[in-house]
């Protein structure tokens, strides 16, 4: 994209670690009290992700929603939190 | 055009400063964390270590030690952060708008 500005490049970048975690388990936490737990198939370029193996988590009735197999497209827009290896609330 | 050149992608904030230090973080729709800052990028996805996330309920009118939850490593999406301070540049203090109701 753009020339890095002034940050070091020995640093840890967002999107690398993402990257990183591409075929492992990671837990998406949304704008929102909803969570998403998945296996990690691809991102793009607006954090839209592809994920498979998907469990949905809603927070506030306290409780497993639905859970989903095959792929999902999750829309990025409300993305707020990106955890590698997370397994989801424990409840 | 040759000015407009150079102003295209350049930070207002240096967040270089902020590396390995604590800083606490607030999104869009309410949910705040804090963690030592491992990482960031121009667009300001950052990436936090041993975040601790605190989570504001109806009842819980943003009392802190209420609902926090350790993350661990995370990656925080730039379009969702709101603000971004150090964790110890900062106290909670009483309201100061809210006036003694006496009625």
């Amino acid at each position: 994209m753009a020339a890095t500005p002034t940050t070091n490049p020995s640093q840890l970048l967002p999107l690398e670690l993402v990257d990183k975690c591409i075929g492992s388990r990671i837990h998406i936490v949304m704008k929102n009290d909803k969570e998403i737990v998945g296996t990690l198939l691809g991102f793009d370029d607006f954090v839209n992700m592809v994920l498979e193996d998907v469990t949905e988590f809603e927070i506030t009735p306290e409780g497993r929603r639905i859970t989903k197999l095959d792929q999902i497209l999750l829309n990025g827009n409300n993305i707020t939190m990106l955890i590698p290896g997370g397994e989801g609330p424990e409840v | 055009m040759a000015d407009k050149e150079k102003k295209k992608k350049e930070s207002i904030f240096d967040l270089s400063k902020y590396i390995d230090k604590t800083i606490r973080v607030k999104f869009q729709g309410g949910r705040e964390a804090s963690g030592v800052l491992k990482g960031f990028d121009p667009l300001l996805n950052l990436v936090l270590d041993g975040t601790i996330e605190y989570m504001r309920d109806p009842d819980d009118q943003y009392k802190l030690t209420e609902d926090t939850r350790q993350l661990g490593l995370v990656v925080c999406r730039g379009t969702s952060v709101v603000l971004i301070c150090p964790h110890d540049g900062m106290e909670s203090i009483p309201n100061p708008f809210v006036q003694q109701q006496e009625v």
